[in-house]
């Protein structure tokens, strides 16, 4: 699957507008991992999805993260090479596990670390890096350093040892 | 404003950043493995200019105490410190390396078509569960 990249500062100047643009048209911060509490929310009955942020759970962000993939979809679409399903990971696929079931089950485990971590955390890479980082908030300029740190260190022993 | 306008607003924009994620080149899973390996910075050019980019707007629409679209004041929450903030973000960063993919990415590489995604999306549902579990715990611990 190759996507059409833009250049890196092109990139974000699209990213550092979407930031702004949803602060004036939401009135509140851009968020991803919070909204995946609302489906948690929708099938299970504990009472943490059903109260604090998620008293209400079909709110925009939910339809938030229900708008992603058409974006995804859109700029598949929209690239050179045609839209096609893939199970490749590039670099990935030379140090992940060989076997479907094994690559499947490191994929889940991973996830739940970033769904862990993130509600441990309290926010993920759009809202401590990004947007935390944009409005010069500590605990979220520390947290964007750990997620950075901690995910290089992992990196080099995935490549290198 | 309407909840249902809200919440269809809410979907527009996840399209704009599912879009900008994907032409950023944060899907693709080899731009992440060479920026920890410091092979390319692809990612780290495009989240410093965003940073930067959002942090002159966010200054601007401060000092100009500037409405929301739907005229509320806009509001510029901050994430708080608390106890558990490293050990977090230290799990989240293992959770990166091993998926090349944070929750915002996950939904857009599904819409690409890769199908790695899918069990991403498996794993932060359950990740954010099991928190949903702990903290119910607690609080039936307090209680009694």
């Amino acid at each position: 699957m190759a996507i059409d990249i833009w250049p890196g500062w092109v990139g974000g100047i699209g990213i550092g507008l979407f930031v702004i643009l949803h602060f004036w048209i939401m009135g509140r911060p851009a968020g991803c991992s919070t909204g995946y509490g609302n489906f948690c929310g929708y099938i299970c009955r504990l009472n943490y999805f059903r109260s604090g942020e998620y008293k209400e759970l079909n709110n925009p962000r939910l339809w938030f993260l229900l708008g992603i993939p058409v974006g995804g979809l859109i700029s598949a679409q929209a690239s050179s090479e045609p839209w096609h399903v893939s199970f490749t990971m590039g670099m990935y696929d030379a140090v992940l596990p060989q076997t479907f079931t094994g690559k499947a089950l490191w994929l889940t485990f991973g996830g739940m670390l970033l769904g862990f971590g993130a509600r441990l955390a309290g926010a993920c890479t759009t809202g401590h890096a990004l947007v935390g980082g944009a409005m010069l908030n500590p605990p979220s300029l520390v947290a964007g350093m750990v997620f950075f740190a901690s995910a290089m260190g992992m990196t080099w022993l995935l490549f290198y040892v | 404003m309407t909840t249902r306008t809200k919440n269809i607003l809410g979907w527009l924009l996840g399209a704009l950043f599912g879009f900008l994620m994907s032409r950023a080149g944060a899907t693709t899973y080899d731009y992440h493995a060479k920026m920890f390996l410091f092979q390319d910075f692809q990612l780290m050019e495009v989240i410093g200019v965003a940073v930067l980019i959002g942090m002159a707007g966010i200054w601007w629409m401060q000092s100009r105490h500037m409405l929301s679209l739907s005229g509320d004041p806009i509001q510029f929450p901050r994430k708080p410190w608390n106890d558990t903030l490293v050990l977090g973000a230290f799990l989240f960063g293992i959770g990166w390396a091993m998926t090349a993919s944070c929750p915002g990415t996950v939904p857009a590489m599904l819409g690409e078509g890769k199908l790695p995604a899918l069990f991403v999306l498996l794993g932060i549902v359950l990740g954010t569960f099991a928190y949903g579990v702990l903290q119910d715990a607690r609080l039936s611990c307090r209680r009694d």
